[in-house]
């Protein structure tokens, strides 16, 4: 901008005094010598007009509608909980009530296991797993129609005891097995989704690494394109990187349901 | 506090806060990044980055608002700058932009033949203001975003973007200026 005088104030001035007379808190001398460099300057005349016309297409544009289920996906990202769909899950569990009949039966000692895996936000995984256990029972020749005709004389229980035992310890290798595969399985989404450490409490905070160093310096728009992409708080307490050592890199993953 | 509940675990507190700020989260992601699946996942982004740091934010050295627009824009930049060496890199993501980068914005804007019914027009018009706003560098896209959308004042929006109030100033009066300068050409006799 040529910032020269005009009406006893320079474009510069001119231009700082802007925003404050379309928020109209710019009165009296200094209101007068501004309207005046606007009609006289050929710069800031025309600016003035610009910027006026700038804010009112500004202003009107109105606030758009968040998508419908924007805070259920949040909410399900961040705290891994979605209330109302787990809620429906656990509603729909009877069909398994024989199963979990066997399954009592079968050992005690799977119980912990079991308790992980009944929990809801497991409910997904834990019918993967009831399929997959379905399939491989039928496999073994057992059908839910074989428990209930067994026969209760002591020696055909006896019979029948040793004859399922073979059978049971396969089953338990099985189970063991899918199990193992949850296990893992969770372990490795519990590295993946952000839901699960929770909200960082702030002795854990110094020794996190998967946090970021507060970002002191500005941001700007035009940094290099080779910079890794840095998660972190900017109000952060700040953590120290030595200069020449990689700072940490925090991978985020979104994800949208359609609820 | 809300906050502090949230910290100590509260999962109420949580949802209370997401409910309280997804929908201005979701506006400044909308009208900086220019498309609603983008402001989606940003918006998503925005409230995990918050939740893992929240035990972080630090009252006495602002309002909650503005510590969460902070992590917004940080994300924002972030966004930008992928985004910009993704359209260098990436070809497949080319062809939209490159049709909006190939038709100068006032002939898409007179494209839009002006129907009768003032509501549609009016939303329209929102959509070339839209449009045009992407088109605005990404330093005064941000402020002017953050003062005539988000009515933050310039203090706020000096400690969001790390720059002076003057600055602040400065970059909004040319955002609104370069604003007006992509319109006014296809408005001008309407308004
Ligand atoms: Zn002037």
């Amino acid at each position: 901008m040529p910032d020269h005088t005009s009406n006893g104030m320079q474009c510069h001035e001119f231009d700082l005094l802007l925003t404050d007379m379309l928020d109209g808190v710019l009165g009296g001398a200094q209101l007068d010598a501004f309207q005046a460099h606007a009609r006289s300057c050929s710069v800031c005349g025309p600016l003035l007009a610009e910027v006026e016309a700038g804010r009112n297409w500004l202003k009107g544009l109105t606030e758009v509608e968040p998508p419908a289920g924007l805070v259920n996906n949040i909410l399900a990202s961040t705290t891994g909980v979605d209330s109302q769909r787990l809620r429906v899950n656990v509603a729909a569990q009877p069909q398994f009530s024989w199963w979990e009949r066997v399954q009592a039966w079968i050992s005690g000692a799977m119980q912990p296991v079991w308790a992980t895996v009944r929990q809801p936000r497991f409910a997904m995984s834990f019918g993967m797993a009831f399929f997959s256990l379905s399939v491989a029972l039928s496999m073994l020749g057992v059908k839910p129609a074989d428990l209930r005709q067994i026969s209760l004389r002591p020696a055909a229980i006896r019979h029948t005891f040793y004859n399922t035992q073979a059978r049971i310890v396969r089953y338990y290798d099985n189970i063991r097995l899918v199990y193992e595969l949850q296990a893992a399985a969770s372990k490795i989404r519990r590295n993946v989704r952000p839901a699960e450490p929770g909200p960082a409490k702030p002795k854990e905070h110094k020794n996190d690494t998967t946090e970021q160093p507060e970002q002191k310096q500005e941001r700007n728009y035009s940094q290099s394109d080779h910079q890794f992409l840095l998660a972190g708080a900017p109000l952060g307490p700040s953590v120290v990187y030595p200069l020449n050592q990689d700072l940490p890199v925090v991978s985020v993953t979104t994800y949208r349901r359609f609820v | 506090m809300l906050v502090r509940r949230c910290v100590a675990g509260d999962a109420a507190a949580w949802e209370e806060i997401v409910r309280t700020y997804n929908r201005r989260i979701y506006n400044i992601c909308y009208r900086f990044a220019g498309s609603a699946s983008d402001a989606e996942d940003l918006t998503q982004e925005v409230f995990i980055k918050m939740y893992r740091t929240l035990s972080s934010y630090d009252s006495s050295k602002g309002a909650f608002v503005t510590w969460v627009t902070t992590i917004t824009r940080n994300l924002l930049v972030d966004h930008f700058r992928k985004t910009k060496q993704d359209r260098l890199t990436d070809s497949i993501d080319a062809p939209v932009s490159a049709q909006e980068d190939a038709q100068p914005l006032s002939e898409q804007i007179q494209d839009q033949s002006a129907p009768p019914d003032q509501r549609v027009r009016s939303r329209e018009v929102g959509e070339s203001v839209h449009a045009a706003l992407s088109k605005l560098s990404p330093e005064l896209r941000e402020a002017v975003i953050l003062r005539d959308l988000q009515d933050f004042d310039y203090r706020e929006i000096a400690t969001v973007l790390k720059v002076p109030e003057g600055t602040v100033k400065s970059r909004i009066n040319r955002g609104r200026a370069e604003l007006a300068r992509l319109l006014q050409r296809t408005y001008r006799q309407v308004m």
